[in-house]
Parts: structure tokens; C-alpha cells; sequence
């Protein structure tokens, strides 16, 4: 037990200084940070993808919302970018209540055709609309006005914003997993119908997690925005982003508080390393080893990494002894 | 009046799988509905639970009109029910199912974690209540049912074929439970193939044969109506060669 | 303008015969074992290839790249169920929707790798005749699309309803168990769906070749014009689909015609999330 404790300390230092052992070298400074964003997303589309099992593959749209809403407030209000993010999350939950009290009634698939066709459609909207950029996109502020524009030359204060933004969504997830919405998620992701029959409100519960995760997807958009200082169609909208989410997620432990996490620590480096190592002639690969490593997970691993360092709390022993004899002794 | 089923017709397509059917349940009753395979009790049953919206007539629950009610607001009223096959929550322990049950009436984890075990204590799962539900076999996915249903605090108790595939000594059990249940103050309302749980269990039984209510009485009455030794037993006796 | 908007009118049904071909594979293996594979039109891309390929580097035309295109594509189909499909049928809904996701990611990336990123046509002299018929202009490689792609939908039909196969077909879709215990092997039956499926999605991708652009993510729209087909005629019906395509063909090149090619997509998707929200049976599906 100590040792663990221990462990878990070390892990702890490591994350809070990480981006001072990494002063020589900017670039893992910015991996760092990058992780730790796509882990923010992740973890985001966990709240419904993972505990409710409303398997979403369009979150995109929200963390586009969140982007745009973001430069906007920079192109069309002269406002720092950061202003745009609340706006950006008030939006997002609008726009998932539009698509999750029709959707959510129906069965899982129906569900995640109709994400990735909204997705789509507001993908091919905003490559139309002269507002947005149109296909070129817009960009923030060229150079920074002021500290709230959250522009800087190094990765170290993006690394600490995204770690605070992180930390705040994990708590804020842990607190939901312990209590009863927590509980009412995971029993409508076993069997909604039997949820139902014990007084849960499967509908208003799905979509009050698809709402919570829509806003904090909007916010990693935001964020995205401010770090990168541009965005288009494709890196707002696009389909792929919304599969890194879900993929993250399903990877490390989809419906595990640091699944998302564990996907992200693997999948961003393999990522940015491949792109680097390929150009951008190999991108290509890069999604040819990501669909590889999916239908992998989902073949022979879809409780994620995690589930194989699961110590299982007396799940094993009694599972022996409670074989039909003992469940049948009353009293 | 606790349950008040009036004129309860269900249509599938063309087909009438309960037909005009008016069942009143009183406080404190324990009521079978029984019938042949196909004789549409199970179906009426789902529309007690809501779990099958009517094409026609009403549903009452204590004055209430709770016809086109969801499940979900049955519940909250006190009404619970099992399922014909257990619809276990998988990924849980024993424990974690009962509460899903309990956090009804208890919004707090911790208290609404009290209540369940207790009462998992009560219907004898109490010792396993750490192990994981998919653990358990049939007779103990039953009773976890039953446990999680009674953790809601109900005042009508609806078991769809809770006997179903248990052994003869595991349905003396089960019928004991079942007593235990309604000695405690819950309303019982029982689906039902096999007689001898109905007959020593039940003060007043419906039968339903192909869609209609074709007798009502105590079980001693009804198994010695015409109609039904026609209907239902008659029925029976021939499946039984056919099995054997 | 009247005739002009025949002329889409007709244009369109021709593409939706095509829609209502590769929707009806998407919607057998839905109504067999309630899979979606996402896939789907990473399937017909496939198909699209397979055509190209066969036209311009082997020298074949349409008689040799529709069968070829079938019988690549089915395999592909039967062999994506047994090492895939059957071990995620039962999972959990992430793991089902990942696992032909992955493929679809798979198939769409691999074909940008050997392929390249640029759209291919195929050489116009086959089939890119064009003739005017009640001064109506029809093109050669659209009407033959058109009708093949009507005609294998209905032999699809007639398959499932009226042979000994698509009945046994049926009886694992209605109750896997069930059927087992009548002597029919449900793995084989799902297989072989699987097989049809591919069929019917290779030959459509064959025939969109001949007036499509191919390229390696063209997959993903037509996953999402087959799930607005499948939706439209509700889940699981063959005959739905026909229907459904037509109509989905005639809505996509009146709007792009209309309004503007840009929107043909946008009125598409639009349908799609109106159906799930008003009719999420389908037109022809059970309620």
C-alpha cells in the first residue's frame, strides 16, 4: 500500500515538473503540452462515450464551437480569444440538447450515425459561411496584445493551463462517478431498460452527461485556439479529430477516470513522431496504424489498457464459491 | 384500489395479444395471473410496468392515471418489477446493483449503500454482496432482481416468472422470500406458469387465455373451472408428452 | 426549366438506383445481427478501385470490373466476419462501433497510401456515350449504372424473400437460437450475408466509378448517404432501401441543382437528422 502511495507521488512530482526537466528541449516542452489537450478532449467524450456509453463520433463539432468561437471573439469583437470559450461552451450545450433529445432516445447506433452526420454537415456549413473564413479559416491575434491573449512563444504556460483545466475535469468527473449520477450512468450503460424499471430517467441522465461533455470539449477547442492561433474546417470540424477523442479514450479505458489519459500518453507521441518521421506525405500511415490499432482494441482488448492492470478486489474468489449452491441458501 | 387496469387491449399489427382485459389489484393482495404460453399475461404485465405503451384502455396506480406513464415514473410511484430473464447490470458488484435500486428513495450514495445492503441481507444475498453481479447463476440473478427491485421501496412488487429455471428446492425458497416480501407490507402481483406457485402462494388468480381473461377466483376455484382445465392444463399435459 | 428539371429529376433516380444497391448491403447485415458497419462505404471505395484498376491497367471494361468488384468486395466481407464482426457482435456498443470504425480508418488510409491522394476517372470512350431521348439527354455509364443497380437491388429482394437461403437467412435474423435448433448454422448465415452484402456493394462501387470521382475518402460520404438510406427505409428492409435511395438521389441532385452543388450534402444530412427525429422507424420499418 505504501509502496503504491508512493508511486502515485512520484507520478505526481513528475506531471507538476515535467516542463522543467524538459528546458533544453522545446519540443517535448510542446508534446508535453499536446497530451495533456488531446487528454482534456478525451476525457471530455468520456463523460458520455465512456460512464453513459453513448458512443459519440462527432464530438468534433463541439470542440470546433469552442475554437471558432474563440477566434471570433478575437476577428469579429477585437476580444481575447479566451473570452470566446465561455460563449463557445454555452453554444456547445445548446447545439448537443438540439442533437441528443432526438438521438438519445433511440438505440446506441443510431446515436453515433447521427453524431458523425452532424458532424459533417456542420464541417461542409462553416467551409461556407464567409463569416468563418470560410475554407481558409481564421487566425488569432498575430502577435499578443496582452497576457490574456494567451499567446506565448514557449509551451511551459500552455502546459500548466492544460494541466489545471485537466486536473479540474478529472475531479470533477471523480465526483460524478461516486455519487448517484454516477452510479445511474453505468447502470443504463448495462441495461437502460432495467435502469428504467428502478426510477432512473435514462433519457434526462444521457443527456445531461452529453451536454457536461459537450462543454468541456468546447473548452479544449478554445484552448486549441488559443496555443495554435488558427483554425479551418479541417481542424475544427473534421471527422478525424473526433475519432482521436473516442480512440484516446477506448485505448487507454473508456469509462476509467485516466483512460483517457493513459490513451492520450500513447497515442500523441506515436502520432507527432510518425508525422515527423514520415512528413507530410505519411499521414496517410498515420491513420493506417489507427484504424490498425482500433480494430485491435476492439477485438481483443475493449475494456482498454487499463483493465489488464485491474487488481480485481474480490472479484475472483467469491466468484467461484457463489456458483449456483450458495446463491440458492436463503439466509 | 392500488392497481386499477381497465379495458387494457394491446394490438400487435393485426394481432390482439391482450384483449379488453380489466384487472383491479387492493392493498395487501397477493395476485397471480396466470395462462398458457402465449395467453398474453406476460404481455399485460408490460403494460402494468409500462414497459408497452397500450393501444387501448387505462392504467390507475392509487388514483393516479398513469396510462401513457414511462417506466420510470411508475417507479418513482411504487411500482417495481422483475424481469422474466434477470437483466442483470453486468459491469457491477451485487452491491452496486441493489443500490442503482435504493438511490430511489435515497439520493445520497453512501445511505442509499446502506439501505441495499440491508437489504440484500434480507433476501440472503447479503454475503455476496462485494462479489461482481455476472458472478452469480440464475437463482441468485433472480433474487438479486428481486433484491434490487424491493431496494426502491415499493409499495406493488410485479415478479414477471420469478421461479423460471429454479430447481424444486430452489422455488420452495423462492416462494418463502416471496411471503417474507408481502408479510413485510409489499403489495404482490405474480406472473406465473407453474401451479404449484401459484397455488401455494396466491389468494386470488386471473387467467388469461389467448388475449382474454377466461377465469378469476381463488386457486382452488380456478383450477377446477372447465374452461380452464380446457385451456390451460388440457394445454400443458399435451406438451408434456410431447417433451418427454 | 420544365425540362431541364426532368432531366435532373431522371439524373437523380439513376444515381439512387446506385444508393439503393450499396444501402441495401448496409442494411441486410443490420437486419441479420443488428451490426452497423461503419465501413460501408469504405466497402464501396474499394469496389470504386477495383474498377479503376480492372479499366485501366488490365484492360477490362464494365463486364470484367463489375464481377471482379463483387467478388473482391464479398470476400472482403466474409473474411471481415470471421476476424472481426463475429467476436464484437456481442460486445459492448464501443467495441462494435470502433471495430468497423477501425476498418473503415484502415481501408480509407491504406488506399490514400497506395493509391495517393489524387481523384482517377475512367477513361470516357466506354461508356461516355451520351443519347437524347424525348429531348431528354441521358449519359451512357448513368443509365447503365441506373438499371444494373435497380436490377441487382430487386435480385437482392427476391433472394431474401422468396429463395430457401434468404428464408434461413431470416429465421437467424428473427432468433439466432431458435434457428440453430432447426438445423441452420447462424455463423454461416451471417457470413454469407456478409458475402451478399459486399456483392451488392462491390457492384455498386463498380458502377459509381464510371461517373464518380475516385478517390480514397469518398467512403466517408457515401457511409453517410447509405446510413441516410438505411434510416429513410428503416432498418433491415431491402425493399425500404430502394425506395429510400431513389428518393435520397432525386432530393441530392434537385438541391444541387436548386441551390447549389456545394448544399447537395447539406440537404442530405439535414433529411437524415429529420428522420431520426421524426421517423426514426424509417418510412417502411415497424414503429
Amino acid at each position: 500500500m505504501n509502496a503504491r502511495r508512493l508511486i502515485q507521488l512520484a507520478l505526481l512530482v513528475a506531471v507538476l515538473i515535467y516542463p522543467f526537466l524538459t528546458l533544453e528541449s522545446p519540443v517535448y516542452q510542446r508534446l508535453g503540452a499536446l497530451v495533456l489537450l488531446a487528454a482534456i478532449g478525451a476525457s471530455a467524450w468520456n463523460i458520455v462515450g465512456g460512464y453513459a456509453g453513448q458512443v459519440s463520433v462527432g464530438h468534433a463539432v463541439f470542440f470546433g464551437i469552442g475554437a471558432y468561437s474563440a477566434v471570433v471573439a478575437f476577428v469579429h469583437a477585437d476580444l481575447p480569444p479566451i473570452v470566446g470559450a465561455p460563449l463557445g461552451m454555452l453554444l456547445s450545450v445548446g447545439v448537443a440538447a438540439v442533437i441528443g433529445v432526438p438521438t438519445l432516445r433511440l438505440s446506441g447506433h443510431y446515436f453515433s450515425m447521427a453524431t458523425i452526420a452532424v458532424g459533417e454537415l456542420v464541417r461542409v456549413l462553416s467551409s461556407t459561411s464567409d463569416w468563418l473564413g470560410g475554407a481558409q479559416g481564421l487566425g488569432g491575434p498575430a502577435m499578443p496584445r496582452t497576457v490574456f491573449d494567451l499567446s506565448f512563444m514557449s509551451a511551459m504556460p500552455y502546459y500548466y493551463i492544460f494541466l489545471a483545466v485537466l486536473a479540474f475535469l478529472l475531479g470533477m468527473t471523480w465526483w460524478i462517478e461516486r455519487g448517484r449520477m454516477g452510479f445511474y450512468l453505468r447502470a443504463i450503460k448495462d441495461s437502460e431498460r432495467a435502469a428504467r424499471s428502478l426510477g432512473v430517467s435514462a433519457g434526462r441522465y444521457k443527456l445531461y452527461a452529453y451536454m457536461l461533455s459537450a462543454a468541456f470539449t468546447s473548452l479544449a477547442g478554445s484552448l486549441y485556439l488559443c496555443m495554435f492561433g488558427f483554425i479551418d474546417p479541417e481542424s475544427g470540424f473534421g471527422i478525424l479529430l473526433s475519432v482521436k477523442m473516442v480512440v484516446m479514450a477506448a485505448l487507454g479505458g473508456a469509462g476509467q477516470l485516466f483512460g483517457p489519459l493513459v490513451g492520450a500518453l500513447i497515442l500523441v507521441p506515436v502520432e507527432e513522431l510518425s508525422n515527423s518521421l514520415l512528413g507530410g506525405e505519411g499521414a496517410g500511415i498515420t491513420f493506417v496504424v489507427y484504424g490498425a490499432i482500433i480494430v485491435i482494441i476492439a477485438r481483443f482488448l475493449p475494456a482498454g489498457l487499463l483493465s489488464l492492470f485491474e487488481r480485481r478486489p474480490t472479484a475472483e474468489k467469491p466468484a467461484v464459491s457463489t456458483a449456483n449452491p450458495a446463491s440458492g441458501h436463503a439466509d | 384500489m392500488l392497481i386499477e387496469a381497465q379495458s387494457v387491449t394491446k394490438m400487435f399489427g393485426a394481432f390482439k395479444a391482450v384483449d379488453n382485459a380489466s384487472v383491479t389489484v387492493e392493498e395487501g393482495d397477493i395476485l397471480g395471473l396466470i395462462g398458457p404460453n402465449g395467453a398474453g399475461k406476460s404481455t399485460f404485465f408490460n403494460c402494468l410496468t409500462g414497459d408497452m405503451p397500450l393501444t387501448s384502455g387505462t392504467v390507475r396506480f392509487a388514483g393516479t392515471d398513469i396510462t401513457t406513464a414511462p417506466p420510470e415514473e411508475r417507479a418513482r410511484l411504487g411500482l417495481a418489477r422483475s424481469f422474466q430473464v434477470p437483466l442483470t447490470f453486468e459491469s457491477m458488484s451485487v452491491l452496486d446493483n441493489a443500490t442503482i435500486g435504493a438511490l430511489l428513495r435515497h439520493h445520497n450514495a453512501r445511505e442509499a449503500q446502506a439501505k441495499a445492503r440491508e437489504v440484500l441481507d434480507r433476501v440472503g444475498l447479503g454475503r455476496l454482496a462485494d462479489a461482481p453481479a455476472k458472478s452469480l447463476g440464475t437463482p441468485g440473478r433472480k433474487r438479486l432482481e428481486i433484491a434490487r427491485a424491493l431496494a426502491s421501496e415499493p409499495k406493488v412488487l410485479l415478479l414477471d416468472e420469478a421461479m423460471a429455471g429454479l430447481t424444486p428446492t430452489e422455488v420452495r425458497e423462492a416462494i418463502e422470500l416471496v411471503r417474507r416480501i408481502h408479510a413485510g407490507g409489499v403489495t404482490i402481483v405474480i406472473v406465473e406458469h407453474l401451479m404449484e406457485v401459484i397455488t401455494s402462494l396466491t389468494r386470488r388468480v386471473v387467467v388469461f387465455h389467448q388475449g382474454r381473461e377466461i377465469a378469476r377466483g381463488t386457486p382452488r376455484e380456478v383450477t377446477s373451472d372447465p374452461h380452464v382445465i380446457e385451456a390451460y392444463l388440457g394445454r400443458r399435459k399435451v406438451r408434456h408428452a410431447g417433451e418427454s | 426549366m420544365g425540362m431541364t428539371l426532368v432531366q435532373v429529376v431522371v439524373s437523380g433516380l439513376l444515381l439512387g438506383a446506385v444508393y439503393s444497391l450499396f444501402s441495401s448491403g448496409l442494411t441486410l447485415i443490420w437486419g441479420m445481427m443488428n451490426v452497423v458497419n461503419f465501413a460501408h462505404g469504405d466497402f464501396v471505395m474499394l469496389g470504386m478501385y477495383t474498377a479503376v484498376v480492372v479499366w485501366t491497367a488490365l484492360g477490362g471494361g464494365p463486364w470484367a470490373s463489375v464481377p471482379v468488384a463483387a467478388i473482391l468486395i464479398a470476400t472482403l466481407g466474409i473474411v471481415s466476419y470471421f476476424l472481426l464482426v463475429r467476436h464484437i457482435m456481442r460486445g459492448p456498443m464501443l467495441a462494435q462501433i470502433l471495430g468497423t470504425f477501425g476498418l473503415a480508418l484502415f481501408l480509407r488510409y491504406g488506399a490514400l497510401w497506395i493509391f495517393g491522394a489524387n481523384f482517377k476517372t475512367l477513361p470516357d470512350d466506354l461508356v461516355g456515350h451520351s443519347f437524347i431521348v424525348g429531348g431528354i439527354r441521358f449519359e451512357g455509364a448513368r443509365v447503365l449504372a441506373g438499371l444494373v443497380g435497380l436490377a441487382v437491388t430487386l435480385l437482392l429482394h427476391f433472394i431474401l424473400t422468396r429463395t430457401s437461403v434468404g428464408s434461413r437467412m431470416l429465421a437467424v435474423s428473427e432468433d439466432a437460437v431458435a434457428a440453430q435448433l432447426m438445423g441452420i448454422r447462424p455463423q454461416r448465415m451471417q457470413a454469407l450475408a456478409w458475402g451478399l452484402a459486399g456483392a451488392a456493394t462491390g457492384i455498386a462501387g463498380a458502377l459509381i466509378a464510371t461517373f464518380f470521382y475516385t478517390s480514397p475518402t469518398v467512403g466517408e460520404t457515401l457511409s453517410i448517404v447509405a446510413f441516410v438510406t438505411v434510416a429513410l427505409g428503416g432498418f433491415g428492409s431491402v425493399l425500404g432501401a430502394l425506395v429510400a435511395g431513389l428518393l435520397i438521389g432525386v432530393i441530392e441532385s434537385l438541391s444541387a441543382f436548386l441551390i447549389g452543388p456545394v448544399y447537395k450534402d447539406v440537404i442530405v444530412y439535414t433529411v437524415f437528422v429529420l428522420v431520426l427525429w421524426f421517423r426514426p422507424q424509417g418510412l417502411m420499418g415497424k414503429a
